[in-house]
């Protein structure tokens, strides 16, 4: 286990070398700006999946913190002057209050009323956003501050969002190994028993809301900075909550390689389809949406890890004395036939 | 202490005391209150009139973690492991409370399985294992979090004859360990009988009688509830 455990790591690390060395051969801004996009919804998808998939807290009101970056960043350098980056910064402690905030009300919640009352807080923001006009500017938007200015901000950007998924993805491998991760999922599991090994679920969750609302919002910060221009209706959109779920969802939720995964395919096909089916694209997104839902319950790396768990699994004989019940549930079926 | 849901009094005035490095067994039949018992003394449920003290001390009304850092154990009458994580994985879960490390959490779990016999299954994952090595799993969990006193519900309840005598078994181990233990059972067993330092029967809520095995399964009270009256009757004659 820990020599895999070893290979992972190393894999890791020269994927991220390499992704770093990508600018070198690619000039395309076109292609860099996809690149961008794929790796900042993957950072937004880990952020996510350290609440969502270990933690178990379907959260769809993510854009939250991603919408309170975009706008502490563009605010705090335009109109009190700040330096861009000690925006980005201030956008940081604004969501991270906001997550204690948000996080203290609906953590008391479980199940579809946590979800929605993340959808809600979510909302609620969005329109104070659009309505408090003498900050905001309202339905205007505001033209953000470029964060790398210069000819080379394409590849910036890129580099940037490629670091983020990295810190981002660091949080996830650390979730897997660490005291932490397992209190998160013991929560996911079941509460009751979470709290028979001495967790405070409510802290517990908490503490994970913070790293994930952080992240959330430099995500939101480079993606302001990149678009040149926010406007609360698109920048608190609903959709980028559900983006970052369904990122998560489609490549695995609760592993760290399963967002990384789902944004790189999601995007990838969001784009082609663009391409060949203008505006049907997101007719042929939803109905990929559903099929994953109904056929890759645990994502792709549910699909393909439990299969080579099974593998590794089959020798020993822990079956032999399982009951009749447990034969015909669906967590052993489809491996009978090996 | 006495617990009530609305109009319905689920424990009655129950009171008793356990020693360290005792094995007891509260004995009743289903909805007698045993799990609600388990679930005032783990702080699920605040008692609504009693206390509930832990080496000296009250703790009614703590929340059920803060119980666990305490030193009190428990099990659940259904086992929730996380199903798609190794057995050690799972006992490393509880061991987490008193190690630093995740090394140290490892090493402490798999002390706990070795003393429990199931070291050979460290590496299986859990969601396959039968409900007899399951309700052992829970056991190792709240063990590896360091409990003096582990308090297990329904301890029989899904298991062969053979695997509840082997469970019941476990029991007997625990004060070696240091451990005081309280388990849950439905009827009074043999194998019961035959480990039990005391046992305490419980009957619609309330205490029917507690004290040494073999003289609990004598007294008239606890026979009549089991077998009506006409039995408590010729138990007396001869």
């Amino acid at each position: 286990m820990s020599g895999g455990r070893r290979w992972l790591y190393a894999g890791s690390l020269a994927a991220l070398l390499l992704l770093l060395l990508v600018p070198l051969g690619v000039q395309n801004a076109y292609y860099l700006e996809v690149l961008f996009r794929i790796f900042i919804f993957a950072a937004l998808g880990l952020a996510w999946n350290l609440v969502g998939g270990y933690a178990g807290q379907l959260s769809l009101g993510h854009v939250a913190y991603f919408g309170v970056g975009a706008y502490a960043f563009t605010l705090l350098t335009l109109d009190l002057g700040w330096n861009p980056w000690l925006g980005v910064a201030g956008g940081v402690g604004f969501s991270l209050v906001a997550a204690l905030v948000i996080g203290s009300i609906t953590f008391r919640l479980r199940g579809p009323y946590f979800t929605l009352a993340t959808i809600a807080t979510a909302e609620i923001l969005r329109l104070l956003v659009l309505n408090l006009q003498d900050f905001t500017r309202g339905a205007i938007g505001i033209s953000t501050p470029p964060l790398f200015p210069g000819p080379s901000a394409d590849r910036a950007f890129y580099l940037a969002a490629v670091l983020l998924a990295a810190v981002a993805y660091a949080f996830n491998l650390w979730a897997d190994r660490s005291r932490f991760g397992y209190y998160l999922m013991a929560i996911r599991e079941d509460e009751d028993t979470a709290m028979a090994v001495g967790v405070n679920p409510a802290r517990t969750k908490l503490l994970a809301l913070l790293p994930s609302a952080a992240i959330t919002s430099l995500a939101g910060s480079l993606y302001a900075s990149s678009f040149h221009y926010i406007q609360a209706d698109y920048i608190f959109s609903i959709d980028i909550s559900n983006q970052a779920a369904i990122v998560a969802m489609l490549g695995g939720a609760g592993t760290a390689l399963g967002p990384v995964l789902g944004s790189v395919i999601l995007t990838t096909a969001s784009e082609l389809f663009k391409e060949v089916f203008q505006t049907a694209h997101l007719l042929i997104y939803g109905i990929l949406i559903i099929l994953v839902v109904l056929f890759l319950p645990g994502g792709v790396i549910g699909f393909f890890g439990r299969r080579s768990r099974r593998r590794a699994q089959r020798e020993p004989g822990p079956f032999a004395g399982s009951l009749s019940g447990e034969e015909g549930s669906p967590r052993h079926s489809s491996s009978s036939s090996t | 202490m006495t617990k009530r849901f609305g109009g319905l009094v689920a424990t009655h005035d129950v009171s008793f005391t356990v020693e360290r490095g005792e094995v007891v067994f509260i004995i009743g039949p289903n909805g007698a209150g045993k799990t609600t018992l388990f679930n005032l003394i783990t702080g699920y449920l605040r008692p609504d009139a009693g206390v509930i003290r832990f080496r000296g001390l009250p703790i009614q009304g703590l929340p059920p973690y803060r119980i666990t850092a305490m030193g009190v154990g428990r099990t659940f009458q259904i086992p929730k492991p996380l199903a798609h994580l190794s057995v050690v994985e799972n006992v490393m879960l509880g061991a987490f409370l008193r190690a630093g490390t995740y090394a140290e959490a490892e090493r402490r779990a798999l002390e706990v399985l070795e003393r429990l016999e199931m070291r050979e299954l460290a590496r299986v994952e859990a969601g396959s294992l039968p409900v007899a090595s399951l309700k052992r799993l829970e056991v190792a969990r709240a063990l590896a979090t360091g409990a003096e006193l582990l308090l297990l519900d329904e301890v029989v309840a899904g298991l062969s004859p053979a695997e509840a005598d082997a469970f019941v078994g476990i029991l007997r181990r625990l004060p070696e360990m240091g451990v005081t233990a309280v388990g849950g059972v439905e009827h009074i067993m043999r194998v019961v009988v035959s480990i039990a330092d005391r046992v305490i029967v419980l009957d619609h809520g309330t205490r029917l009688a507690a004290g040494r095995p073999e003289e609990v399964v004598r007294d008239p009270a606890v026979v009549e509830a089991y077998l009506g009256t006409k039995f408590a009757r010729r138990e007396e004659a001869p």
